[in-house]
């Protein structure tokens, strides 16, 4: 027994049977004669403290119950053997497809279900750590015997909605397992990851994979465009249907929370569907998109963004002419697009400055000056040697590699279906990183900064591929722009994904800031280093404002601009479990530390408090039964026919 | 609902006793059954042994001198030549016996029963009155009869509700002792109705002696709707109403049970008691309609016509 002081509980057996000895002080009932009652009554004792005792079926089962509450208050157990080690590192996996609702039961409490069985399965002696890990790794119990402790631990796990990285866990895990040779790592996960841990573990890895719906379909991109000068909202949505079933859900819009827009979107099986919608009014100041209805994960069923404001930046593009290019930056609503020859580059600069209205941006279109400007450029299929780097042969065909969807450079950008039939091979300056690499790692497209500048890079001129005519190339040009251009909205970039920290520059004078979800009002407060400051991610879907608490001079309250976090994860938004021997495979392989002989202790207490709570029903019903035939009688009374009450005199 | 009778109040009867006056109507078509012949002293609206001045024949005699030449029979002389005189029933009043039980078990139930004894010993007794009969009202308690003296007409009724109405709060039961203290001073003979609840160690002999008097008897079995119906608690001590002495019982279903037996047979014991001595038993709960009791289960157990 695991309690075996519990069993003190045993002197409740002899008093439940002096209580059943002792004269009980009974309730006094008036009478109108006890001349009937006494001729029934035989048993009519001496008035003593004490009474001889009766078999009584109340106190069999009293008896019982208590007995069984206290054999199983010591929690009783068998020995069996074990699968486990005995130090075990318990990882539950949090993230926000553990959210998913199969069944009525969240993923989450199956997951909780199965840390649960695995403390059970712990080796006599065994040690657990217990893990939470969404983004990051959270440790609740550590290296404890105590197994109540760590089941506690388990039952207080709540799924987050942030996306799933497991790298934090192993790691820690790794670190656990290297101080006991004998060590297991349990996952406790659906296993749906994109991208898995690139730390190996030197213990065997078990995985408990959970969840078996693939029913859901997500937000999974929202942007807000200005046009014609910033006089018309273009709003797009992206819809995405991870499950196997074509489905079609209703679109919601909501601005400032008004319904302006609702709309059933048909989305096939594995794909996602987008809607162009220009319905959001010019004052509005946050959008909402909301799929009505219910789905397996509901985190994703909403995203927000921020409407940006009217103001335009003046850019010049300077190339030989390029109608795809022109239309994708006019299309920006950031941005007053002006265009000009190679040659007249030079000119068209020192006029602006002259007129007090500089360019802030320079695109150019295959050619490179040999005196760039002094604001952030992007060079589209330069053909020489820019500030970015050198230019080398040309590639042909050049094949994409995997691209990193966590990318703000590729948010809501799909370069799946992207061919280019010739590329520049670009050697990049420091400072400069690829984004999109072709699978000989060349860089296709580039970004970075360069002597304080920003510089972005297309290793390929738009006509050699078939980029202009992907949905992905404006939101590709916009997310270009966004990099390479600080937005004049605060601060914060429009849209962050929920987890992802955002440094942000700020005036050094600012001492303490504090970013504040909108919609719950928490607030997290933030000293402000060298003017820089890290704005841990967001946690739950929503607008965060960044507020200033101390700007030096004790006064605060001023917002320093909003961000709207989204999940806008498709790993986590496709619930389907994945893999399981994904995960399991990053564990050492080596005999199974059950082979060693190690033996569990199985707790068999739970089937003794059922049967004690059965038999507590039949005790109540027994006790009650006297009061429920009063009942039964007195209902029955509540419609005597008089007559019939009478009726004696017929005796 | 008919306003109560006003005079009844003036009379100073309980409101307990207040009858409307639609009730009082409809009981003045009711009569007391008397199926013996009785000897009555004054003339009433009943037949009696003695042979009288009415107009139903009876029976034929010898003259004697000094018989009243009226009654001589002068078409049997014709015939016979021999003198007989005819002989008449006598129709004289009787006695209507009202006893209710005022012992403390009385005063208990609810509806008390006590309360309605009085009601339905109110309505006998001015079913007696209204045909002229004498009618004697008597609280038995305490080991004795009190009662009133014998009234007659339908203007003592008031007299009688009063009477009824008085507090009655004797501490002893001894109905025995009272039913025959009653029954040694009882004049004239009649109906006499009992209404009692009969939870008294010497019930029998009260019922023997009540019933020793060649009066009619008819017991109305009072007993509240908690008596014929009990419900005790899981450990409980019954307190005696009367005695102030309990007795501890564990009330499960087992010994509800064995009551509802033990009181079935003790009224089964009861009616055959009256009926082997020619009388009524009548079983009421004191929750019943005192209008359904006289017109319904009296008339039909032939205590009332």
């Amino acid at each position: 027994m695991i309690a075996p002081l519990a069993l003190i509980g045993l002197v409740s057996l002899p008093i439940i049977v002096a209580y059943y000895m002792l004269r009980l002080r009974r309730r006094d009932v008036p009478v109108g004669s006890t001349f009937l009652w006494q001729q029934l009554v035989r048993d009519v004792e001496a008035n003593a403290p004490w009474q001889r005792l009766r078999f009584s079926w109340l106190l069999i089962l009293q008896l019982l119950i208590a007995l069984l509450v206290v054999v199983a208050a010591a929690r009783p157990f068998l020995t069996v053997s074990s699968d486990l080690a005995g130090n075990v590192v318990l990882i539950v996996d949090t993230s926000a497809s553990m959210g998913t609702i199969e069944d009525d039961t969240s993923r989450m409490a199956q997951a909780q279900a199965a840390a649960r069985r695995v403390i059970g399965q712990l080796p006599e002696g065994g040690h657990v750590t217990v893990v939470a890990a969404d983004d990051s790794a959270h440790v609740l119990v550590s290296d404890t015997d105590d197994r109540a402790a760590a089941l506690a631990a388990v039952d207080g796990i709540v799924a987050t909605q942030v996306p799933s990285d497991l790298t934090d866990a192993f790691a820690l895990a790794s670190a656990l397992a290297a101080r006991d040779s004998d060590s297991t790592v349990v996952v406790v996960t659906d296993a749906n990851a994109d991208r898995l841990p690139q730390v190996g573990i030197g213990a065997p890895v078990q995985v408990e994979r959970v969840g078996a719906t693939d029913a859901n379909q997500a937000v999974a991109a929202l942007s807000l465009l200005r046009r014609s000068g910033g006089a018309q909202l273009d709003l797009f949505v992206a819809v995405s249907n991870p499950s196997g079933v074509d489905m079609t859900r209703r679109l919601e819009i909501y601005a400032d929370d008004v319904l302006v827009d609702a709309r059933d979107l048909a989305i096939p099986a594995g794909q996602r569907s987008e809607a162009l919608i220009s319905s959001v009014p010019q004052g509005a100041r946050v959008v909402e998109a909301r799929l009505a209805g219910d789905d397996a994960l509901a985190v994703d069923d909403r995203a927000f963004a921020l409407v940006p404001s009217a103001g335009a930046a003046r850019a010049l593009l300077v190339g030989p002419g390029n109608a795809y290019l022109e239309n994708a930056l006019a299309l920006l609503p950031r941005l007053e697009l002006f265009a000009v020859g190679a040659d007249g580059y030079m000119d068209a600069l020192a006029a602006a400055v002259a007129a007090g209205k500089p360019y802030r941006i320079v695109i150019f279109d295959r050619t490179v000056p040999a005196d760039p400007p002094t604001v952030p450029a992007l060079y589209v299929g330069p053909a020489a040697d820019g500030a970015f780097g050198t230019v080398g042969r040309v590639l042909d065909g050049p094949a994409l590699d995997r691209t990193d969807p966590a990318d703000p450079l590729l948010r809501f950008v799909d370069l799946s279906t992207l061919h280019i039939g010739r590329a520049r091979i670009v050697t990049l300056t420091e400072g400069m990183r690829s984004v999109v690499t072709s699978v000989g790692g060349d860089p296709l497209v580039a970004v970075g900064r360069v002597d304080g500048l920003g510089l972005g890079v297309l290793s390929f001129a738009l006509g050699d591929s078939d980029l202009p005519l992907q949905v992905a190339f404006p939101l590709l040009m916009s997310n270009l722009v966004d990099a390479l251009l600080p937005s004049t909205d605060g601060i914060l970039p429009p849209s962050v994904e929920l987890g992802q920290p955002i440094a942000v520059s700020i005036d050094p004078a600012i001492r303490r800031v504090a970013a504040v979800t909108v919609a719950s009002g928490e607030r997290v407060e933030l000293d402000v280093i060298g003017g820089r400051v890290t704005v841990p991610g967001a946690r739950v879907t929503g607008l965060v404002d960044l507020q200033v608490v101390d700007d030096g001079t004790g006064h605060g309250g001023d917002s320093l601009g909003r961000t709207a976090a989204n999940l806008f994860n498709p790993g986590e938004s496709r619930v389907t479990p994945g893999d399981p021997t994904r995960i399991a495979d990053l564990g050492r392989v080596g005999p199974a530390p059950g082979g060693e002989g190690l033996t569990a202790r199985s707790e068999w207490w739970w089937p003794l408090a059922v049967v004690g709570l059965v038999l507590l029903l039949v005790e109540w019903f027994l006790f009650h039964r006297p009061t429920r035939r009063a009942v039964a009688r007195r209902l029955r009374r509540g419609q005597p026919p008089a007559s019939a009450r009478a009726s004696g005199g017929s005796r | 609902m008919t306003a109560p009778v006003a005079h009844a109040a003036e009379a100073g009867a309980g409101a307990d006793l207040l009858f409307d006056e639609a009730f009082l109507r409809r009981l003045e078509q009711l009569e007391l059954a008397s199926r013996r012949l009785t000897v009555g002293r004054m003339k009433g609206e009943r037949r009696s042994v003695r042979r009288g001045q009415s107009v139903e024949f009876a029976d034929y005699r010898n003259y004697s001198a000094g018989d009243d030449l009226r009654q001589l029979d002068w078409n049997v002389y014709a015939r016979l030549e021999r003198l007989f005189v005819k002989l008449f029933v006598e129709e004289e009043d009787v006695t209507v016996h009202v006893l209710v039980d005022a012992s403390r078990s009385m005063d208990f139930g609810e509806p008390n029963k006590l309360t309605f004894a009085r009601r339905a010993a109110g309505a006998l007794a001015y079913l007696g009155l209204v045909h002229l009969d004498r009618v004697s009202v008597a609280f038995l308690g305490d080991g004795r009869a009190i009662n009133m003296r014998p009234l007659r007409g339908k203007a003592r009724v008031f007299e009688v509700f009063k009477f009824l109405s008085e507090p009655r709060s004797e501490r002893l039961t001894g109905v025995a002792a009272a039913a025959r203290d009653y029954a040694s001073r009882i004049r004239g003979r009649g109906p006499l109705i009992l209404v009692s609840d009969l939870l008294d160690p010497g019930y029998l002999d009260a019922l023997r002696d009540l019933a020793g008097t060649r009066c009619q008897l008819s017991v109305l079995h009072v007993l509240a709707p908690e008596e014929l119906d009990p419900e005790v608690p899981r450990d409980a001590r019954l307190v005696d109403n009367e005695t102030g002495r309990g007795i501890e019982v564990t009330g499960d279903d087992d010994l509800v049970d064995r009551y509802r037996t033990r009181l079935g047979e003790w009224q089964e014991e009861l009616a055959a008691f009256c009926s082997r001595r020619g009388g009524a038993y009548v079983s009421v709960a004191s929750d019943v309609d005192l209008s359904d009791l006289l017109f319904d289960v009296l008339r039909r157990r032939k205590v009332i016509e």
